[in-house]
């Protein structure tokens, strides 16, 4: 017996050994995690919302509380409006659009020979700097009689009137025209590898029962995805609220703000924070950083909720 | 194939055509990709050798009789005027980088003025956006330059606005080094003397070294017969002209709302004089533009530029600058545009290829009807000096040095643009501006320094979305005026 118990015993001691060990090793790793986490996000994250109920013009300068002043100027504020505003469109109508084509690809990307290549290829957009794209866009959708851009170019020798992508009326929706080519790859690839977990046989067995692609998506493909779906829609809620780069260089001349009406609110942080005149609103910029927060928490729960669903096992 | 000389000769005359100016553009400041070329530029030039060579091949750019480059940055250094008494060195942000022509020619200035004085200058080349990037955040730590560069319309903006300047009206009687003759006796007084250089005590805080203007640009070789007009009629007239002879009338980047707003505010300067703008836009209430009937009046030649079809079609849905390469390209015959215009369209043909130059020619704006203000619009680039600085003795006696007749003369010779002095030499292509500038006319900041107000606010908000509106024919000069005054009162109701 004893030769039983003792080595239990070894090994009851060697595992509170080890415990005591991992007790010892808990902090040594939490804590640096914890104090970068802290100070690079937590607190400056705090000091963002502090900072929105001030008036401050940085470094130095000493924050005056205004209380709730710079959100009384954030709702007067027509450049506001129009960044609220437009940051709501380009993720509602990005994201429909977004998701749209990513579920068209799914889809048509499994049943497809060289569907893998496809998806290589739709992903490239993404490896691209928002910015570069953004200067890309503006010289093939230029608008120049005799010497158009290729968009309008391309219209034109099939027929069709060239049309003013970049006037100042259109710009909205050509951007969200722009951000859906250039973020749909992204979904696409996420999409793609939960609907590669999907067991074929439930493929098969639809085509034996003689399911259109359209009721194969509608009844396989999307149920066995919703989860995966779901993080996509959220990862999509805080990249779109974030829009800036293109946006800046697409609606303006890259250089200075673009006009108020293309705005959204990254590119109302920017000018509050380094426009090109005067001193800096840190304040108003912050303020403005605290809607952005706060705009994105809602949707992103709104979000969950709307997807909220049982996990199917399979 | 060619022999050596003939081929140094051919790069020389290209590096004429791009002209070694391109940076000048300093409102725009968006060129330091620029930079590059211009200082490759100027080691070609370097390599065609100085003496007056300057016989610009672009077509247009006739004989500039200036000093060449080599010639200028060899010249022996002039003597100092006022010296510092105690400083035996100062810092300098500038907003300039060191290898583009004016860094080259305040680097000269720099190295000169520590040569005679023994003055070390603690120089740091931080390029166009220093104010808000740099001397901004800095000035309310102890680590503040003592000198400082920009256009006279950011640095209010920026520096002056929260307090961060001295007044540097003391350095108008610091000798230049040219025997007595102190600053007030070589700059006039309509380069640093008006509203947008006066601090809140009503003191100057900036000092200018260089000037920018503004004009009607059109191609002597494409637009025959031209008769500068006297009346807006005949300013009219002359687009139509254009437009009969089958080019479009005006070339104009849509995308860049101060560019779009040069019109409105070149015409309505003629009614209210320099200065008179920005009392309207300062009103609280909005209803100064409603109460004078020459506000409304002055929109309606740019309604008409609108609803006329003078605007080059698509110039509203193009990127800057493909609606200025348009011009280039002689699409159009009319540009307006600032003293830098020669620089970028020299720039953007060379890289076409070809040898097709653009003879620039200027006119300024006609009076309009009923009109009795002369207006002219400049844009002064200077010196400021910090409150805090520690050295502020040294940073005037150099600001006053910079201003000595051998050491300006950089100015045109390298850098191809305007000084404030009138007896140095003018590039060719810019002779009309300086004329003008020179002229009895009221002076005022471009734009009549709305764009300072608020921070950029105000024009953000309140003028440039009415402005892009009236310029594209969705509004009436009456509905551009009602709209200003009632977007102007609600802006000041939460503004300041």
């Amino acid at each position: 017996m004893a030769t039983v118990t003792a080595p239990a015993e070894g090994r009851t001691s060697s595992a509170g050994a080890h415990l005591s060990r991992k007790k010892r090793l808990f902090f040594p790793f939490f804590l640096p995690a914890v104090t970068l986490y802290v100070l690079f996000l937590l607190v400056p994250t705090v000091a963002t919302v502090v900072l929105g109920f001030t008036s401050w013009s940085g470094a130095g300068d000493t924050p005056r509380f205004t209380g709730l002043d710079n959100y009384g100027e954030l709702i007067a504020s027509d450049a506001f409006r129009y960044s609220f505003l437009n940051t709501v469109l380009y993720i509602v109508a990005g994201g429909v659009g977004t998701f749209l084509l990513a579920f068209l690809f799914t889809m048509v990307l499994r049943e497809m020979r060289g569907g893998k290549v496809v998806r290589a290829v739709l992903f490239f957009p993404n490896i691209v700097a928002p910015v570069a794209l953004g200067m890309f866009f503006g010289i093939i959708l230029v608008y120049r009689p005799n010497r158009q851009g290729l968009a309008n170019y391309l219209l034109e020798s099939v027929g069709i009137d060239a049309v003013k992508f970049l006037a100042p009326e259109n710009i909205t929706w050509v951007v969200t025209g722009c951000l859906i080519w250039a973020s749909s790859g992204f979904y696409i690839t996420i999409l793609m590898a939960a609907v590669d977990r999907i067991p074929p046989y439930l493929y098969e067995d639809s085509d034996i029962a003689g399911a259109t692609p359209w009721q194969k998506f509608r009844h396989v493909t999307l149920p066995l995805t919703w989860d995966v779906v779901g993080v996509a829609g959220v990862l999509w809620t805080i990249s779109a609220i974030k829009i800036f780069e293109l946006v800046f260089v697409l609606a303006g001349p890259g250089t200075y703000s673009p006009p108020i009406r293309s705005w959204t609110l990254g590119v109302y942080v920017f000018d509050r924070s380094f426009g090109d005149q005067g001193a800096p609103q840190y304040g108003m910029a912050c303020a403005a950083a605290v809607v952005m927060i706060l705009l994105v928490s809602v949707l992103v729960v709104l979000l969950r909720r709307l997807m909220r669903r049982d996990t199917i096992q399979y | 194939m060619k022999d050596y000389p003939d081929l140094l000769t051919d790069v020389c005359h290209l590096a004429k055509l791009r002209n070694i100016t391109q940076l000048d553009r300093v409102v725009a400041m968006r060129s330091t990709r620029l930079t590059a070329l211009a200082a490759a530029s100027v080691l070609v030039l370097t390599a065609c050798g100085g003496g007056g060579s300057d016989s610009g091949s672009g077509g247009g750019e006739a004989q500039l009789t200036l000093p060449g480059v080599d010639e200028y940055l060899n010249a022996p250094c002039p003597e100092v005027g006022t010296k510092p008494a105690t400083d035996k060195e100062f810092t300098y942000w500038s907003m300039w980088t060191a290898d583009e022509p004016q860094g080259k020619v305040l680097g000269k200035a720099i190295r000169c003025f520590t040569e005679k004085t023994g003055v070390q200058v603690n120089v740091q080349w931080l390029g166009r956006k220093l104010l808000t990037q740099n001397v901004a955040p800095a000035l309310n730590t102890d680590t503040v330059p003592d000198l400082f560069d920009q256009d006279v319309s950011q640095v209010k903006a920026a520096i002056v606005a929260p307090g961060g300047t001295q007044t540097v009206e003391d350095v108008l009687d610091y000798k230049v080094g040219e025997g007595d003759k102190r600053v007030r006796d070589v700059i006039p007084a309509t380069s640093w003397d008006f509203p947008a250089n006066k601090d809140a005590d009503g003191k100057i805080f900036e000092i200018p070294y260089e000037l920018i203007g503004n004009a009607w640009w059109y191609n002597k070789d494409l637009v025959k017969d031209f008769q500068a007009p006297k009346t807006v009629d005949e300013l009219f007239g002359l687009f139509d002209k254009a437009k009969a002879d089958g080019l479009a009338a005006v070339s104009q980047d849509g995308d860049i709302d101060f560019y779009n707003a040069y019109f409105y505010t070149q015409i309505a300067e003629r009614y209210v004089g320099a200065g008179g703008l920005e009392k309207v836009a300062l009103d609280k209430s909005g209803q100064a533009w409603l109460s004078d009937p020459n506000l409304a009046k002055a929109a309606e030649p740019v309604e008409k530029l609108a609803k006329g079809q003078y605007l080059v079609d698509g110039w509203d849905a193009a990127k800057f600058p493909q609606v200025q390469q348009r011009w280039a390209d002689g699409e159009s015959a009319y540009l307006f545009l600032g003293s830098w215009a020669p620089s970028e369209t020299r720039e953007y043909l060379s890289k076409q290829g070809g040898d097709k130059g653009i003879a620039y020619a200027t006119f300024q704006f006609p009076q309009p009807d009923g009109a009795e203000h002369k207006v002219v619009e400049q844009l002064p680039l200077g010196f400021a000096v910090t409150k805090k600085a520690k050295h502020p003795e040294a940073a005037k006696a150099f600001i006053a040095y910079t201003l000595n007749k051998d050491i300006l003369s950089g100015i045109p010779a390298v850098a191809d643009n305007l000084t404030p002095r009138a007896d140095l030499a003018v590039p060719d292509s810019l002779k009309d501006i300086k004329a003008v500038l020179e002229s009895d006319a009221e002076h005022t900041i471009f734009m009549d320094g709305l764009d300072a107000l608020s921070g950029g606010k105000w024009v953000e908000s309140v003028f440039y979305p009415l402005n892009n509106d009236l310029l594209k024919g969705k509004l009436t000069a009456k509905q551009f005026v009602e709209g200003l005054a009632a977007k102007q009162a609600e802006f000041w109701k939460t503004n300041n």
